[in-house]
């Protein structure tokens, strides 16, 4: 069977600064990928260039066997991304945005309307209809922005840090709509840098360590006895950190 | 004084750090114009008092209009870094504008205000001594209009009534500066300056700092106390407002409550042209940049009417055209890394969209002002017909053309900060890309122009055919363009950055930041004064010549004798082909000098 994502030796250099170094990931399908590591360890750069956001400088990525960069358009219909941070069209309300991404996908007008009403009472969002999404919380961002990847029913969801600044009522709409996207046959790879998260969610992982991949595979395999974040450490060697204290914070 | 000194600090490192590549080089050639400028100042300060003055109150406008087309001014610090340490209003403007004295326009200004001290010293030692603090006030006074007209426009920009007044008054005040032959001639009509002239720029601000010292000179201790009293009211004055509209400024945005019209689209293009045309009409920016452009065009075109004269004012409709697309030349730039979005639908003709939309907002109000002027004057109905397809096209080509082959990399718009001018943080370039964008649209009317002016109504037909082939040829080309370069363009958004050229990519890319400074310098003082000689002094004369008109204006052709106006004109036109000339050999003749070297050195080594 074809991989959901198969990565192959992806490098990427700013100036003189490594950022990701030889990354080999293959995501089977229907798994449920955690990607580790800490701020700055290369997750989002890996993502970006996995799925044609970002030229590599080597190295190669496939969608279900399209290739990102020689395929483009097939490679692209069959992904959903939610990256971390970037615009979106700011002067729209959620259900315009839906709508402009439906149609721009190619989905018929009527298929548009419908998923894209589902998807706004799902995620709560209905509620803004007159808030456009410039005026969004942080939250809500996340929100409508895996409301888009989600719209044109992709096979593979390819999530940065889809948790961050979420709280926890909606982080639990959130897990409970894609552990549903899973056990529907769907795939999805996720960067985090809260294990217990990945934990509680995922049943691969690679820890993302100095642009390389420090390990890979099945959770249980990669954390053996111990819990993911006693591995992590391990395996980021940094088990000095917390032993420094703030002398002067304590009276 | 301890947080002022603290923001200095600041400044400066931050100016340490950008003073590098590119942006030094900007700031360089900026400085370099400015000193020319200063220069220009101080011989106004030898030949004649009232033409300083007259120089002080265009600096003065320089400073309040300038923000406007720089990208919001001098943001280096801003307000809302120092939100959370809970300064009192006044202590952090105070702070603000200790560190706005820092940078290099307040330093050309205050060598242009040594203008003061050139006056003071010819009236004596007393008038000289004056003119120090004289100095500094006025300096101080310049800098505070500038911070107040940019919070001023931040708050007029949170409403569209606030956007559209805005828009008008900047475009029409800007115009009449564009314009300001005509004010001269008519002042000139009327018998010379008027007394009153000279004595008016005296009671602006920026003239006080001049009458103290003269005041001073003339031993007239009082009225020299009262200008130098009247600056101190005034910078405190100015102080206040600004701290005032400071807390305003950092205070939260008004959440949108109004009803939403349905997206009817049922296409991808026409999804990005309702996005597009949503955006429009929702981005109080762009708000505020059509109706610039328009109250620009209107206002350039009917200055004239002042001495009488109607020849320009169907040309209103193609000048808000050239404006309206210099105003929206950052087209991909401005919406950020949206551009990952389409990035994610390569196939969703978003180039397409974005122009049609351009078209839709902009032709049809270009289209009722070129028609309903043109009907006013009776014509010339051929080169109006001609010009508007002609630059309607062109400019919804150039305009998506130049965002990405020269994309400015703008701030994510919900990521900007409280100064709703401010959408890029290389403000140089933008400036810089604006008026590229302006030349080359004006050029995009050129073959219809000619051919008008050659076969008559046949150009009507070239105008059309080349708008349509411009719209056609520039939208592919940018579509291709993005669909190539795609990446690229997104990481320099994300970065604001352009990427570093991959070592060993073999063809050596040369840049316009490779030239030296000096030759940097003067390529960019000749793509900037070409336009004098070559229109106003060389095709307007000769057009007024042409149609027997008898106003001279500043056209130094028209006050030859009859046998040397001809030659005269022809003479501007070269002059001005070959200031552009020289302006595009420099960075060629350094090109072909820089590539022969790599292919030497190539063959060196082997």
């Amino acid at each position: 069977m074809t991989s959901a994502l198969e990565i192959n030796g992806l490098s990427k250099s700013f100036g003189d600064k490594v950022a990701v170094d030889n990354v080999d990931l293959t995501v089977p399908q229907g798994s449920f990928y955690g990607l580790v590591g800490q701020n700055g360890a290369g997750k989002t750069t890996t993502l970006a260039m996995a799925v044609g956001l970002l030229r590599p400088d080597g190295g190669s990525s496939r969608i279900f066997g399209s290739d990102v960069w020689a395929d483009p358009t097939h490679a692209k219909s069959l992904v959903g991304v939610l990256p971390d941070g970037l615009a979106m069209p700011e002067r729209l309300t959620g259900r315009e945005v839906l709508t402009y991404l439906g149609l721009l996908r190619g989905l018929p007008r009527e298929v548009v309307a419908e998923r894209a009403h589902e998807l706004l009472s799902v995620l709560e969002l209905d509620e803004a209809e007159k808030t456009l999404v410039i005026e969004y919380s942080t939250g809500m961002r996340k929100k409508i922005g895996l409301a888009i990847a989600l719209l044109h029913a992709p096979r593979l969801l390819v999530l940065d840090e889809p948790f961050e600044a979420v709280d926890p009522v909606s982080a639990a709409t959130i897990k409970t709509i894609l552990r549903g996207f899973v056990a529907g046959g769907g795939s999805i790879v996720l960067s985090s840098h809260v294990m217990a998260l990945v934990e509680q969610l995922c049943d691969h992982v690679a820890v993302i360590d100095k642009g390389r991949v420090a390990a890979a595979g099945p959770l249980d395999e990669v954390r053996g006895a111990h819990s993911l974040e006693d591995t992590f450490v391990e395996l980021v060697g940094a088990s000095d950190v917390g032993t420094k204290e703030l002398s002067w914070l304590s009276r | 004084m301890a947080v002022a000194l603290t923001m200095v600090a600041m400044k400066l490192a931050i100016l340490r750090h950008s003073m590098t590549g590119q942006k030094g080089g900007l700031i360089a050639t900026g400085g370099g114009l400015g000193l020319a400028l200063v220069a220009a100042t101080i011989v106004a300060a030898v030949v004649n008092a009232d033409l300083l003055a007259a120089a002080y109150a265009i600096w003065m406008l320089g400073w309040i209009f300038g923000p406007v087309f720089t990208g919001g001014g001098d943001e280096t610090l801003r307000p809302e870094y120092f939100t959370l340490i809970g300064l009192p209003p006044r202590r952090l403007a105070t702070g603000l504008l200790v560190s706005a004295f820092v940078g290099v326009a307040p330093a050309i200004s205050l060598l242009a205000l040594t203008g003061l001290v050139v006056v003071g010293v010819r009236q004596g030692p007393a008038a000289a001594l004056v003119a120090l603090p004289a100095m500094v006030l006025q300096l101080a006074i310049f800098v505070l209009l500038s911070r107040v007209a940019v919070a001023v426009m931040g708050i007029a920009l949170r409403s569209r009534v606030g956007a559209i007044s805005a828009g008008l008054i900047n475009g029409v005040i800007v115009a009449a500066l564009g314009q300001c032959w005509v004010f001269m001639v008519a002042l000139g009509e009327a018998g010379g300056l008027p007394a009153g002239a000279s004595t008016a720029v005296r009671y602006l601000p920026s003239g006080w700092g001049l009458t103290a010292v003269e005041a001073a000179g003339a031993g007239d201790w009082g009225r020299a106390g009262l200008a130098v009293g009247a600056m101190v009211v005034l910078v405190a004055l100015l102080l206040t407002v600004w701290a005032a509209l400071l807390t305003r400024r950092a205070g939260a945005v008004r959440p949108s409550t109004r009803g939403r019209r349905p997206m009817t689209a049922s296409t991808a293009s026409g999804a990005v042209l309702a996005k597009e045309l949503r955006t429009w009409s929702r981005d109080l920016v762009r708000t505020h940049q059509l109706t610039f452009a328009l109250a620009y065009g209107v206002f350039f075109a009917a200055a004239p009417l002042l001495i009488g004269w109607n020849g320009m004012l169907p040309y209103a409709g193609p000048i808000f055209i050239v404006m309206a697309a210099a105003m929206s030349a950052n087209v991909y730039g401005v919406d950020g890394t949206a551009l990952w979005l389409t990035m994610m639908c390569p196939d969703g003709a978003d180039v397409r969209g974005r122009q049609r939309a351009w078209l839709l907002t902009v032709g049809p109000l270009a289209v009722a002002l070129g028609l309903a002027f043109t009907a006013v004057t009776g014509g010339p109905w051929p080169l109006v017909l001609a010009l508007t397809p002609a630059l309607l096209g062109g400019g919804a080509g150039v305009v998506v053309l130049m965002s990405v082959y020269a994309l400015v990399p703008g701030t994510d718009p919900h990521r900007r900060g409280g100064n709703p001018l401010r959408f890029s943080e290389d403000e140089g370039a933008l400036t810089g890309q604006a008026y590229a964008v302006l030349a080359l649209v004006a050029l995009t009317g050129a073959p219809a122009g000619v051919a008008v002016a050659l076969f008559g109504w046949v150009g009507v037909a070239v105008g059309v055919a080349t708008g349509v082939l411009c719209f056609w040829s520039f939208g592919s080309l940018a579509q291709r363009r993005l669909h190539t370069h795609g990446p690229e363009l997104l990481h320099t958004m994300r970065t604001g950055k352009r990427p570093p050229a991959a070592p060993g990519s073999g063809r050596s890319r040369w840049k316009f930041d490779d030239l030296p400074r000096r030759e940097r310098i003067i390529s960019i003082v000749c793509w900037s004064t070409g336009a004098i000689p070559l229109f106003p002094q060389g095709i307007v004369a000769g057009v007024f010549k042409v149609n027997g008109i008898t106003e001279r204006s500043w056209f130094l052709a028209l006050y030859l004798p009859e046998g040397l106006q001809w030659p005269m004109i022809g003479f501007m036109v070269l002059l001005g082909l070959s200031i552009y000339g020289l302006g595009l050999w420099i960075p060629l003749r350094h090109r072909e000098a820089v590539t022969g070297d790599k292919v030497n050195g190539a063959k060196a080594t082997v």
